[in-house]
Order: structure tokens, then sequence, then C-alpha cells
């Protein structure tokens, strides 16, 4: 992902749930709270670019406690993941996050979890096909599966549009080509 | 700004390589000979067949200075044939593009498979002596330098360029063709059988780890299919990149506990390793 990737930097904007583990003075303002501290035990949404660097980070003294525990965030749930073992196909991954799989990349490169790799990779795969399908489909996409494909999330809409404009330049050449020649 | 288009060809690229395809022409005028890039052109002398590249077929074409002598491949009977492979001979995969020229294949080998498949002369079928470069290396063409569009090609196999060819013949000679509204209908038929077989390659791609054969398909076919089998490789390497690492990194550190148990015996074990990196 490249520095003005402008998919890195909204998926590294979507919020993560936090937890503090260490009282924060003057960090109040993130809890609506201007001037006043952090207790220790507050839970706040942070954006995952702040949420991953105070995770890591450990203060001044290497060693100590992170200031904050990162919990998986509302999209990748077990509640979302249950849903897509069950069907791929009918979870809107938009509504979870526009960058759905941006996002599950980043958390999983923090949180091992095999079992969400694989759920993951069989929800793009199962999508992919269906998305190839709407794609070809000569009536355009509007007639049917308008739910479905509202429901992409960014990197599925990318898939959908390179697989709807390959037929489309080719049938685009042909066609200049028969008006060269007339 | 980077460039605005995507990696790969687009149709128009595709139809361009494909005009360095060498047709064959029975020319209706005289042509001196003209030094080109690729090399002179034979002298054009009327009753005698030529073969010239493609782009220039077509010029002069439309200058109505030559006839261009379709491909057999390019004949309705020929083309129901190949119709007739792909839907039942090779209901997976697609037709196998016309044999290399200088594929070195053993006599025997090509005969016990031509028995097997039951195919005529041509699939897989004719041995050509083994091409050579200056240097006595064995040499293998590609398109467009096999000539796999002029008379003399196979007959019941589609080259890598078919679709563009086959297009830009139909609209710049169709009075050259036999029957062409025959022959764009059969080619829209096997276009749609293939389209039904690239369908069921991207269901291969998304469903397991096999791997999606796509010999025979041709360049246009490609340029057509590219960006979205990109676009699905690399949103699930995407997903599995950090398996990927932790696979790495375990990798990388059986092979540091191996290079140190292998230190105590011999040094050079761990220069290797070091080159290797």
């Amino acid at each position: 992902m490249s520095y003005y990737d402008v998919d890195a930097i909204l998926t590294d904007a979507q919020k993560v749930p936090c937890t503090f583990e260490i009282d924060v003075p003057g960090l109040g303002y993130l809890d609506g709270n201007p001037g006043g501290t952090v207790k220790a035990g507050t839970k706040l949404d942070l954006p995952l670019w702040l949420g991953v660097m105070l995770a890591v980070s450990s203060g001044n003294n290497s060693g100590s406690q992170p200031l904050v525990t990162l919990d998986f965030p509302a999209p990748l749930q077990q509640r979302v993941i249950n849903a897509l073992k069950a069907d791929p196909n009918s979870v809107d991954l938009r509504a979870q996050a526009p960058h759905f799989y941006a996002l599950g990349a980043r958390i999983l490169d923090l949180f091992e979890d095999d079992e969400m790799v694989d759920v993951l990779t069989d929800t793009f795969r199962t999508r992919a096909a269906k998305i190839a399908d709407h794609a070809h489909n000569a009536r355009g996409p509007l007639t049917d599966g308008v739910d479905f494909l509202r429901g992409l999330d960014e990197s599925e809409r990318v898939v959908f549009k390179s697989a709807h404009e390959g037929p489309k330049s080719v049938k685009n050449w042909s066609q200049d080509v028969k008006k060269t020649n007339t | 700004m980077a460039f605005p288009h995507r990696p790969g060809l687009l149709p128009a690229e595709v139809a361009f390589l494909c005009e360095m395809e060498l047709v064959t022409i029975i020319p209706r005028q005289r042509l001196d000979r003209l030094d080109l890039l690729g090399g002179p052109t034979n002298a054009l002398i009327p009753p005698q067949r030529a073969t010239l590249p493609l782009w220039l077929a077509l010029l002069l074409k439309r200058q109505r200075r030559i006839n261009v002598l379709p491909p057999p491949w390019l004949d309705p009977e020929n083309l129901r044939e190949i119709l007739e492979l792909e839907t039942t001979h090779f209901g997976e995969s697609f037709t196998p593009a016309p044999a290399l020229p200088a594929l070195d294949v053993d006599p025997l080998q090509a005969r016990r498979e031509k028995s097997r498949s039951g195919l005529t002369s041509g699939v897989g079928g004719v041995v050509a002596p083994r091409l050579t470069d200056a240097e006595g290396r064995s040499l293998y063409l590609s398109p467009p330098f096999v000539a796999s569009c002029t008379a003399d090609a196979a007959p019941n196999a589609l080259p890598y360029h078919y679709l563009e060819f086959s297009q830009l013949l139909l609209d710049a000679a169709p009075d050259d063709l036999q029957q062409p509204d025959t022959i764009s209908n059969l080619l829209r038929d096997i276009r749609e059988v293939r389209q039904a077989k690239m369908r069921r390659g991207y269901e291969a791609i998304t469903d397991g780890s096999e791997g999606v054969n796509l010999d025979g398909v041709g360049a246009m076919e490609v340029s057509e299919s590219r960006g979205f089998i990109t676009d699905v490789m690399g949103g699930l390497r995407m997903i599995g990149a950090s398996r990927e690492a932790a696979r790495r990194e375990r990798e990388q550190e059986e092979r540091e506990s191996g290079a140190r148990r292998g230190a105590g015996r011999a040094y050079d074990g761990d220069e290797e390793d070091e080159d290797m990196s």
C-alpha cells in the first residue's frame, strides 16, 4: 500500500475499540471530557492508526505494559464472521465497513487468527465469482442483485469494475474497427 | 500523473500486435520490393502468391491492389470443426493452439498422442525440423513469428491472435472470405463457448488452489480477463498477507536454527545462506 493511497488512508481511519490500561492525564478530550484524565479501563473507539500506535508502544520504559489494548472492531467480531460462514453472499459488507477486507488484513497483521483468514478468504472467493457473473450480465447490474452490489466493499468494487471493463473495451474495439471500415 | 492504464495490453494494442502476423495474398498489381524494418517484402507479381504483414495487406486491400487468401482455419467448414472440438473434445480446457513449428516433438510420442485423442494433423501433429539460432542453440518461435495466419497454417487450431485477426479480416476483406456471415456467426459461437470456459476458470481460481489452465487462450481473451483475474488474486493475497508473513517468519526461524546447528559442523553452510538471502 502506497503512502498516498486514499484507500489505505481511509482504512487507517476506521475506528477500533481500545481499552486504556493506565491513566493518561490530559487525554480526556478523546472521551468528551476536555482537560480531564482518561482513567485506566476506559473503553474508547480510536482510529486504527492511533490505536495501533498506542497498543504497540509501551511508553518510555520498555517492558512495561502497553498504553491500550486493542479489541476486534465491530465488522470483524464473531457475529459477522458467523454470518459470513453461513452465507458470504447475503452479508452487506459495505454496511460493516467500506474497506472491510483492508481492515481485516490490517487487524490480522496484529492478531494471529487462522480461522478468520480462512473465513475472509472464502468470502472473497465466493463473492468474486458472483461479482463476475453480475459484471458480465448483459442486462446490466441494475435489474437484479442490486442489494448484493450495493453491499460490496471498496476492493470488491474495484474487482467489479475490472470484470466489467474487460469485455466492454473489447466490444468497443470491435465496434471501432467496424466504424473505420465503413 | 502516472500512466493512466492498468498493466496489460488494451484491445487496440493487442490488435496492433496482431497486425504483425503474416498473411498470404494474391496481388492484382505489380509492386516492387519494399524495405521494411522487419525485412524486405517480396516483390509482388500478379498471379504469384506472397506473404505480407497483415497491416500492409489490409492497406493494399483497401486500395484494391491485392486479394487476401484467408488462412485455412478461417473457413466455415474448419470453424465448424473447431467449434465441435471446443464443445465436445475439450469440454473443460481451451482447444490447444496450433503446434509450434520449432517444438522438438518426439515423433513417436506425437503419433501416440494423436491416436489417443483421435485428432487429425495440425493439433499437436506436424513435426517440423528443429530450428536453431545463429549460435546453434535450439530456438522456439512464438506469435507473431509463427506463420499461423498464412494459407498453410494448421486448419483446425485457433492461433493466438484468432479473434483480432478474424475481426480485422472480416471487416476489411469480407469479399475474399467464403460466406463471411457464416464465419462471423461461427466465430461468435466459438467465442461464447470459450467465454463460458473462462467463466468456469474464474470459479476455479476462486474455489481452490488448483489454478486455471489457460493454454490456448487468445491474446484478446487475455486482455479481456486480465483485470479481473489480477484483482482477485491481489485481493486474496492481501487477505492472506498476514498468514504468509507468519509462514515466512517461521521458515526463516527454521532455517536459522538449522544453520546454527550446521554451523558447529561446517562453517561454509552459514556463508551460503547469506548469499541466498
